[in-house]
């Protein structure tokens, strides 16, 4: 049964019905409904008939008088909320600008609970007059087109106690919220709940145009407020706290703002009083906090600090992502990696740092001590290590392995490992020495990772052709000398390298690593050889190199060979010629050692030295145990080039096994000395092994001549790359030329445009290109 | 409809009396409840005479009251009825005589 149904079609006999109730006096109703209605309102429901006064309300709009009702009703409300706003808001109203917040606060509270009574009391009341006047709701407010009862009381609400115009209740309320705020952001405690149910008035009410009032009258003077705030905070929290302080501050005032905003404020503040704090206390002073001195990025990466990074890295990347905070973040990142490699770069190696003369100097007093040198060099690599290790773990644990973090941190390593120009060497040193001595005593896989390390390293440099030079001079010592501990170690090195870099970098290598294995067979058969013929006096062991996959930096050492060895060279190399004809083999006594027993007055020593140090220890077994040989005539009988024939000496005489006695006794060897052979030399141990003093990191003529190699090399690698390119393309512009040869290049080195340049130029020289009428561009000549 | 725990306190039962002949009705309060007006004069936080009394005055005539109260139990059987159940016409139950006055009641009691 539907009250919409309309009237029933007629049927017979249908009884008129009643009307209802006694009277259809309006006014008296009226009287009643509206004594009802006042009863309601002050809290004496319980007194009342709902049935009657329902029928007075149902009465009422039945006989057309709706709108009467409706009218009188809301003055009923009006005249209510006057009463009620008189009687507990204007007495809370704060008296006036009190500086102690306490006082303020309690005010606010006072007046907000003041008006949350009134609110609550006005919504009770009207609940019961929605139920009492649902037949007007139903029927007068639809076909009037008036809002129902309930929000035509939220409207009175709004109009008459909010935005009242007889008293300044809406300015006094938001005062007294931005107050408690206030209050709060000073630290001190508020009733939270207080000023939540004061915000829900304004969430509840809306405006004529359904929006919120709270959007309207509160949070636009709230957010003014924040900014005010945060303005003042930044600027006393950047003079009072450090870089994690600050940074921890700013988080709490993040979280407490949001929880402020989800817990009594509207969720949809959040974001925007998250802007507020950002902008003001974050985007200003990104770069201020990030180079804090003594507290910012790189003080917290110096002590490890993993949760202030940590928190550094969210702020920015998470509040600041669009307002620059990853790129400060970044740039602080990369600035404190490249201060780091720089220190590593100064502390161990001077060479680097002054002008020229200070650089020959340096260069000087790092000759007379070279392990110290060699140490420095492995050091570099050691710390290089380390810091790469400690961003690691940073970006691991504190970064959250951000790929952004981690591409600035690569760059940044990159770069100041390529500072330092002898970056490559280093860590050919490193490898060798790992693969030499370090790798006693420890497991395979110890080795392996100390390896696939350097490799990251590696990775890094970009004159990989300059890292390849070394490593084969260096890998060429090992083998030579029979120092690589274990050919597995050495295999696997090549393999890390190959991956890296490709076959071509590791071909020949490779072929050194062949020409040991050859060498070994054709030994071998030289010995079988020697069984049938008369053998020579001395027994030789032969390693036969294949001249393009040797480095011969420091071989170009000759010198006089006594007969003996003579003979047994000379049958060597007749062996050798009827197995291979056509091979020319050039003799290399810088890369070899001797086996010599050497009678000692005391007893016999088993002495292991280079091939040149035999050779001058020869010249003294025509000599008389006292007699003195000069520089120059060692020198003379032996041609030994002077800085080589100085080395051997120093490591004979002055080393730590004094074989000859050097006149005047001194650490240095100079062209007047003189020697003797030290017949009074004793030694616990049988076996000697006499190494070269060592001279590993290279001197500066050395490296001077390496450099040049390289730069040699790389002309040809260039001259090759531009004829292949312009093969290809028979046509090209000039900077499409060099852009070409610069891509194919950079794996192997950078190649600088001017470099190029001169290439192109020597290649129209020999007429390989020439250039075309436009100027800009070549053309290929088969 | 009427499981608040304010009102499962209260009795299950409400009584509905017609003012014009006296007859009482007693009906379940949650068959009751299918009217709006019943609903809103029961409710206990508006606090009125009927919630505290349970018991409510109605201005029709007995037989008028018993035809409404069938209806409202007629409806809160089928209310939860599934779509296929057959629900029984209730028109058919309505004697002509008194269905206009029936329909201002019904119209008053918001059934």
């Amino acid at each position: 049964m539907s009250s919409t149904h309309g009237i029933p079609r007629p049927k017979p006999k249908i009884k008129p019905p009643k009307p209802r109730g006694p009277g259809t006096n309006v006014q008296e109703d009226w009287v009643k409904l509206s004594h009802a209605i006042k009863e309601i309102q002050n809290e004496r429901a319980n007194q009342l008939s709902f049935e009657e006064n329902y029928r007075y309300g149902y009465n009422l709009v039945l006989y057309r008088q709706g709108d009467f009702l409706y009218k009188n009703v809301k003055t009923l409300i009006d005249e209510y909320l006057t009463q009620l706003t008189e009687e507990f808001i204007v007495p809370a109203f704060a008296a006036g600008n009190h500086a102690d917040p306490t006082t303020r606060g309690q005010e606010g509270e006072l007046l907000m609970k003041g008006l949350r009574k009134v609110w609550d009391k006005h919504n009770s009341s009207m609940r019961k007059l929605s139920d009492i006047l649902k037949y007007m709701d139903r029927v007068y407010s639809v076909s009037a087109e008036v809002p129902q009862i309930i929000p035509a009381g939220l409207k009175l609400f709004l109009d008459n106690v909010l935005h009242r115009k007889t008293s300044p209740v809406q300015e006094q309320v938001v005062d007294a919220i931005l107050g408690q705020i206030q209050v709060e952001r000073d630290g001190y405690t508020i009733n939270q709940t207080a000023v939540k149910e004061c915000v829900e008035i304004y969430l509840q009410l809306e405006d004529q145009s359904a929006k919120q009032v709270y959007f309207t009258d509160i949070e636009p003077v709230f957010l003014a407020e924040t900014r005010k705030f945060y303005v003042a905070e930044a600027e006393k929290l950047l003079q009072t706290c450090d870089a994690a302080e600050y940074l921890r501050r700013v988080e709490q005032r993040l979280d407490s703002e949001e929880a402020r905003a989800y817990y009594y404020l509207s969720a949809s503040t959040s974001p925007a009083v998250k802007a507020i704090v950002e902008a003001n206390l974050l985007s200003p002073h990104l770069d201020t906090i990030v180079s804090m001195t003594g507290s910012g990025l790189d003080a917290m990466i110096d002590a490890n600090k993993t949760d202030d990074i940590n928190r550094m890295y969210r702020l920015f990347f998470e509040v600041s992502t669009h307002t620059g905070g990853p790129q400060a973040f970044r740039k602080g990142l990369r600035e404190s990696i490249l201060s780091r490699g720089r220190l590593i770069n100064e502390t161990n190696d001077p060479l680097n740092g002054g002008p020229d003369e200070v650089e020959e100097e340096k260069g000087k007093s790092k000759q007379n001590t070279p392990v110290q040198a060699l140490s420095l060099a492995l050091k570099w690599v050691q710390d290089s290590l380390d810091l790469k290790d400690k961003f690691d773990l940073i970006l691991k644990y504190a970064l959250l392995s951000d790929r952004t973090c981690e591409l600035a941190i690569t760059e940044a390593l990159g770069s100041f490992i390529n500072l330092n120009p002898r970056a490559p060497e280093f860590i050919s040193l490193f490898i060798d020495e790992n693969l030499k001595k370090g790798l006693k005593g420890k497991s395979d896989d110890e080795v392996d990772i100390v390896l696939d390390k350097t490799i990251t390293l590696f990775r890094f440099i970009t004159e990989k052709d300059s890292f390849e030079r070394y490593y084969k001079s260096h890998l060429a010592r090992r083998l030579l000398l029979n120092r690589s501990v274990s050919d597995d170690a050495e295999r696997g090195m090549l393999a890390k390298l190959k991956v890296e870099c490709g076959f071509q970098f590791t071909k020949k290598m490779e072929g050194m690593f062949n020409d040991m294995k050859l060498s070994a067979d054709v030994m071998s058969s030289y010995r079988d050889y020697l069984a049938n013929t008369t053998a020579p006096a001395v027994e030789i062991n032969v390693t036969v190199m294949t001249s393009t996959f040797w480095p011969t930096t420091n071989s170009g050492a000759m010198c006089n060979f006594p007969p003996e060895l003579l003979q047994a060279c000379g049958s060597f190399e007749r062996f050798y010629n009827t197995r291979h004809s056509g091979r020319r083999l050039t003799w290399q006594p810088a890369l070899g050692n001797v086996d010599v027993k050497v009678a000692f007055k005391a007893k016999k020593h088993e002495l292991n030295v280079s091939t040149f140090a035999l050779v001058i220890l020869l010249l003294f077994e025509k000599v008389a145990d006292d007699d003195f040989l000069t520089y120059e005539d060692i020198k003379n009988s032996t041609q030994i080039p002077d800085p080589e024939l100085q080395r051997q000496l120093q490591t004979l005489a002055c080393a730590k096994f004094k074989i000859l006695k050097k006149h005047p006794p001194s650490r240095d060897i100079s062209t007047t000395d003189s020697f003797s052979f030290n017949s009074d030399f004793t030694s616990p141990l049988h076996k000697i092994k006499i190494s070269t003093v060592a001279s590993k990191v290279e001197t500066q003529e050395e490296r001077r001549e390496t450099q040049d190699r390289i730069e040699e090399e790389r002309k040809q690698q260039a001259d090759a790359c531009i004829v292949r390119v312009m093969k290809d393309r028979k046509v090209l512009g000039h900077n499409e030329l060099v852009n070409e040869v610069t891509r194919q290049l950079a794996h192997r080195f950078h190649p600088n445009p001017a470099m190029i340049k001169r290439r192109i130029e020597a290649l129209i020289e020999r007429e390989y290109l020439e250039r075309r009428e436009d100027r800009k561009s070549y053309n290929y000549l088969a | 409809m009427a499981e608040d725990s304010e009102q499962a306190k209260q009795s299950d039962w409400v009584k509905i009396i017609s003012k014009r002949d006296g007859h009482s009705f007693i009906v379940p309060r949650d068959v009751a409840m299918g009217s709006g007006f019943l609903r809103n004069s029961f409710n206990p936080e508006a606090g009125f005479l009927e919630g505290t009394q349970n018991t409510c005055e109605v201005d029709d005539r007995a037989i008028i009251v018993e035809k409404v109260m069938e209806y409202l139990a007629h409806k809160n059987l089928y209310a939860k009825a599934g779509p296929r159940e057959e629900i029984p016409d209730f028109q058919e139950r309505i004697p002509p005589d008194i269905a206009l006055e029936l329909l201002m009641a019904a119209d008053f009691l918001e059934a």
